[in-house]
């Protein structure tokens, strides 16, 4: 807080400044245009010298004196254009010379460089010829102001002004007007302008108290482009052939970036260096410019200036052409061994800036040499010894290095698009291992989503593993994991993501298939009671899939003996899923699901197959279920799948049907007993049974089971309760007498209509009184639309 | 007036040059400031005109003792203004005594005059040169006078090497500086360079003066002024070790004489380029170095742009002396140092820098 006051009070009084010169500088602005109307130019430039000094002063910060200078370049350029057009029209050519004579009277150096500067470029206009000696001179008597913040914006001003002048035909070729320069001489007059911008700026540095250190840090990062646009401008010469930058331009300011010794002024030119110059040049000059980044201070965030070249030429080289650069250049290679050499001559780089040098070199390896796989290979191998040689671990994945490290995780994933193939990178896992358990996970699981993204198949045991070597921490407990790892929001996302991935299991061969998933199965199986909830199940179902595919044998002898040990493998999966797992009611759902598979599948035990999984289900059924509801609905489901299944004889369907029906009526409430029972009576109805075709219909079992429910109703003590309950099992009963069961008579169904028409006036009245009679109503409704198929029940009925 | 009541002269006398038309005029500081506009002459240039003598009254007849003309060189020092020191003085008699008795011409002729010094005006001392008619008469002679202005002209000087000299204060300032010639003609144009070899003050800026010295009389009784005539800012803020500072300075605007050493043994005026840095704490650290200004006969073809380089011509002197600080306990104790230097230009006071020795 009290900064932020210093600040503010600060540029109150900076403000003040400001006003105050601008003030003086409109003053003198408008007598300066005045007497230029009045043609009195000597005391245009009386007034315009009173308007410079204002740049003289030395109370401005940077911020605040560049805006005083915009000001007054603004009024100089209205001097210029002015002192232009008069100089044309009078055609003297002493009047310029001697205009150009007049202002270096000035008495101080500010006003009179900048008159100099602008009366030279005026010159220069009418002169083409002069254009090489004027531009030396000026450049040359900028040196006079040694005052960083005043020298810098004399400077830039002078770049400005001669920007459209600069000399850019061609060295060696004598120009249309002789003396009106060639490239050599704006390069020169470049070169000389950046090393002394670049003292300049350096010098600023140590001005002032130590204690403002930052605050003039911040300042002359303010200031960077003033020296910067020199090396655009180099950039922007035509005619700045690629020897001369490589002989002669780099070395030189290579040679002012090294010798400075400063490290923002380092790091800031070196990369524009990289960022302004063609990438031909920059390849041309690679390890000219490498051997330069090994003298930079410590201080220099290096990894910056080597990732930006690494970046852009991979960019580059990525695109180019003809891409024989790669081959002619070693590019892989020099970077590889600069990183390495960088890395240990600096024992303290942070973990994250190793770790981006990295990144930029596997982007380099991957995008440019996507087929040497050995040379992202060795990055990964690299980047996991340095780090091991820095002895971190536990890398958290939100911290820099953690961010890096999920970054460069990241680049062959998303550049090769193929997992198996990021997987042949043998050193890749190595690199993830720093990183803590969340972070691994999230590794793995981004591998696992571009996987899946990419709909890569998985077709032999070498592509699973493969892919298992990838994602080693979301199959089995970590060392490292927390103990509530499995409550988490991404432990659920990462169990789907292996769910998604074993769908991608796709062998061309079924035998390959099953050994793919039983292998998987495996590995899967030892990932603990959390994991193998969500992992196991797909397995099944693929298992069911694969079974269902293999229906018939195609003249495979072993067919019998292979499907049956399809289902022996999900057996045992379903059991761990009881055991390890500790589930219930999905293991019984599975089991039920493989009785209906097997069932479908005639191979020659699939009768004990199913006779197996559906007694294995009624044990999770009696011992695993305890909670009513559950017991309800699955004894139904256990119920509809024994329906449905057809392949059992009687000595095997008996007992399984008549533990339903003990299930049932061990039902601890007496509705349900009714309702299990009721269901439980169709499996006598419309169950199968291998000896015999169709289905049972035996209406005996029936109404005894009927009967039964009935007697368990009618011990119901509620009456709301019963009257349900009667109403349920009338329906029941016509369902069957329609269905042409002679067993029940009339006399039961008239029975009970009677009995629920009078239980339904004695119930009190009630929304769900109401609803019940509703039944009723629709029921009776239904007897009476179909009375004429039943003559005798109608006639019972009186209906 | 006075004509009428008999004082006045009862004739006006003129002096008429024979080639006014043609020839050129010179400016020149008068003692009181302005300007005044002459005639202009060189040595050896032959003086003849026309002495007119005009009458009053007409029939009035003009009795006399006899008319002359004279061409003098005079020197006046101001604090001595009875004894003017006459360096020349050339007499040509128009008229024997008698009486005039209508308006009458006289010619008359100084052939080849030897003029051997420079007009000057200074703060002490005046060189002028002028042509005297004299009618004696008994009582008041009648005396008329036209002042001429001479420039002393010199051909472009036979050695001229340039100044290179490396000056400082131990432990503390080393800088060497070059000017490019030791004799400047007036139009002519300064160029060098100071580079510096050892920095260890905070200097805020660095100017060159030009400072002019007069110095009348002999012995004990000699008078010294120093003038400032330009003060020339180089450079601003403060350059570190290795710098190397241009300088350029056109002498063109500046009021200057050509520099006169010894001039009848009455006066001397000498210039000096002083070169000056001023540190964060208003200290002053100077050099100065005679350099010898020579009028070159025929403006010299301008050029706004000279070279930078200096050239060397190989005579240049190189010796180490101390830099002056503007402070007379500095100066007293730097013993080698140049001649004590009165801080003439507006007396500024500053705080003493203790020289390390």
């Amino acid at each position: 807080m009290e900064a932020m006051r210093i600040d503010d009070t600060n540029s109150v009084e900076q403000e003040k400044f400001l006003e105050t010169a601008v003030k003086t500088v409109k003053a003198e602005a408008f007598e300066m245009k005045r007497s230029l109307d009045k043609s009195k130019r000597m005391d245009a430039l009386k007034h315009a010298s009173i308007m410079l000094a204002e740049l003289r002063t030395g109370l401005l910060t940077p911020k605040y004196y560049y805006r005083l200078y915009i000001d007054v370049v603004n009024e100089l350029n209205h001097l210029e254009s002015f002192l232009l057009d008069e100089l044309e029209k009078e055609k003297k050519e002493e009047s310029i010379a001697e205009l150009y004579e007049h202002v270096q009277y000035a008495g101080t150096i500010i006003p009179r460089m900048y008159l100099m500067i602008t009366v030279g470029v005026v010159y220069m206009k009418l002169m083409p010829q002069m254009r090489a000696e004027l531009l030396n001179d000026l450049v040359e008597m900028s040196r006079g102001v040694q005052h960083p913040l005043r020298g810098l914006f004399l400077r830039h001003y002078l770049l400005q002004v001669t920007k459209s002048l600069l000399p850019d035909a061609a060295e060696g070729v004598e120009p249309a007007i002789p003396g009106s320069g060639t490239v050599r001489d704006t390069i020169d007059f470049i070169k000389l302008n950046f090393s002394e911008m670049n003292k300049l700026w350096v010098r600023q540095q140590h001005q002032g108290p130590s204690k403002e250190r930052e605050k003039r840090e911040r300042e002359r990062m303010e200031l960077r482009i003033l020296v910067g646009t020199n090396l655009v401008r180099l950039s922007q010469l035509e005619h700045l052939t690629q020897e001369v930058y490589e002989k002669e331009v780099l070395p030189s300011i290579l040679e002012q970036v090294v010798s400075c010794r400063d490290p923002i002024s380092q790091e800031y030119l070196m990369e524009c260096v990289i960022q302004v110059f063609a990438d031909e040049f920059h390849l041309a000059t690679l390890n000219e410019f490498l051997a330069s980044c090994k003298e930079l201070a410590q201080e220099v965030h290096i990894k910056n200036v080597l990732i930006a070249l690494i970046d852009r030429l991979s960019l580059y080289v990525s695109n180019a052409v003809g891409s024989n650069i790669r081959e002619e250049i070693q590019l892989f290679e020099i970077f590889s061994a600069q990183a390495e050499g960088l890395i240990q001559s600096r024992s303290d780089m942070p973990i994250e800036d190793i770790v981006s040098l990295h990144t930029a070199l596997v982007s380099l390896a991957v995008k440019c040499y996507g087929e040497k796989l050995a040379y992202a290979n060795t990055v990964f191998l690299s980047l996991a010894n340095n780090l091991k040689d820095k002895q971190v671990e536990g890398i958290d994945m939100y911290s820099h290095a953690g961010k890096e490290l999920i970054r460069v995780l990241r680049v062959p994933v998303d550049e090769y698009k193929d997992v198996l193939r990021v997987a042949l990178l043998t050193d890749y896992p190595r690199a993830m291992l720093p990183l803590n358990y969340r972070g691994r996970c999230t590794a793995s699981a981004f591998i696992l989503q571009n996987l899946i993204d990419n709909e890569t198949g998985l077709k032999s045991t070498d592509d699973i593993d493969a892919v298992c070597s990838l994602i080693e921490c979301l199959l089995s407990d970590q060392p490292d994991q927390p103990e509530d790892a499995h409550d988490s929001e991404e432990f659920a996302d990462e169990l789907n993501l292996i769910a998604s991935m074993i769908h991608l299991i796709k062998a061309e061969d079924r035998d390959v298939q099953f050994l793919l998933l039983n292998g998987l199965r495996k590995r899967l199986g030892a990932g603990g009671k959390w994991r193998i909830r969500k992992t196991l199940p797909p397995i099944i179902f693929s298992i069911y899939e694969l079974a269902l595919n293999y229906q018939q044998s195609d003249g495979d002898e072993n067919w019998d003996m292979k499907v049956r040990k399809m289902f022996v493998c999900a057996m045992g999966t379903i059991g761990a899923l009881i055991t390890t797992g500790e589930m219930t009611q999905l293991p019984l759902n599975l089991y039920l699901e493989g009785a209906i598979v097997a069932n479908r599948i005639k191979f020659s035990e699939n009768a004990m197959v199913v006779y197996e999984f559906i007694s294995k289900a009624l044990s999770v059924l009696e011992d695993e279920i305890a909670d009513s509801r559950e017991r309800l609905s699955a004894l139904a489901l256990v119920t509809n799948s024994v329906l449905k299944v057809d392949c059992l004889a009687s000595e095997n369907w008996e007992p399984l049907v008549g533990q339903i029906i003990l299930a049932g009526s061990k039902m601890f409430k007496k509705a349900d007993q009714v309702r299990t029972l009721c269901s439980a009576a169709s499996l006598y109805w419309k169950g199968k049974v291998a000896e015999s075709e169709g289905e049972l219909r035996n209406g005996n079992k029936v109404t005894e089971i009927l009967k039964k429910s009935a007697k368990v109703a009618a011990q119901c003590m509620e009456p709301l309760v019963q009257q349900q309950l009667f109403v349920h099992l009338l329906n029941q009963y016509y369902y069957f007498y329609e269905d042409g069961c002679t067993v029940i008579s009339p006399d039961v169904l008239s029975e009970l209509i009677s009995r629920t028409r009078d239980a339904a006036i004695q119930l009190e009245p009630s929304r769900e009184a109401d609803d019940i009679d509703q039944h009723l109503q629709h029921t009776l409704q239904h007897i009476r639309n179909t009375k004429d198929k039943y003559p005798e029940l109608a006639e019972k009925l009186q209906i | 007036m006075a004509a009428f009541f008999g004082f006045g002269q009862s004739a006006e006398v003129s002096i008429k040059l024979d080639d006014e038309e043609a020839r050129k005029l010179a400016k020149i500081r008068a003692e009181d400031g302005t300007t005044e506009t002459h005639y202009l002459f060189y040595d050896g240039e032959t003086v003849s005109g026309t002495v007119n003598v005009t009458l009053k009254k007409q029939n009035q007849k003009l009795e006399h003792q006899g008319i002359r003309v004279e061409f003098i060189g005079q020197i006046e020092v101001y604090y001595d203004r009875g004894n003017q020191h006459d360096f020349i003085s050339l007499t040509k008699d128009l008229a024997r005594p008698g009486e005039l008795l209508q308006n009458t011409s006289f010619r008359f002729e100084f052939p080849h005059v030897e003029k051997p010094y420079e007009s000057y005006v200074g703060t002490n001392v005046k060189l002028r040169y002028f042509l005297r008619v004299t009618i004696v008469r008994r009582l008041t002679d009648i005396v008329r006078e036209l002042d001429l202005i001479v420039h002393t002209l010199s051909s472009y000087p036979e050695t001229n090497s340039n100044i290179k000299m490396e000056v400082g204060i131990e432990d503390c300032l080393h800088i060497e500086f070059e000017y490019n010639k030791c004799k400047y003609h007036l139009r002519d144009v300064i160029v060098g360079k100071i580079y510096f070899l050892l920095v260890r003050i905070k200097i805020k800026y660095m100017e060159i003066t030009i400072i002019k010295k007069e110095s009348v009389g002999t012995g004990p009784n000699v008078f010294n002024e120093n003038d400032t005539l330009a003060k020339y800012e180089i450079m601003d803020g403060a350059p570190v070790r290795g710098e190397s500072i241009p300088i350029r300075l056109f002498l063109g605007g500046y009021d200057l004489t050509p520099t006169m050493r010894d001039v009848s043994k009455k006066f001397s005026v000498r210039y000096f380029l002083n070169l000056v840095l001023v540190d964060e704490e208003d200290r002053r650290y100077f050099k100065q170095q005679e350099v010898t200004l020579w009028r070159k006969p025929d403006r010299p073809p301008r050029r706004a742009l000279e070279t930078n380089a200096i050239r060397d011509n190989g005579e240049h002197v190189e010796e180490e002396e101390r830099l002056s600080e503007d402070e007379e306990a500095a100066t007293n104790k730097v013993s080698k140092a140049v001649p004590p230097h009165q801080n003439g230009e507006n007396g500024e006071s500053h705080e003493a820098e203790p020289v390390d020795d």
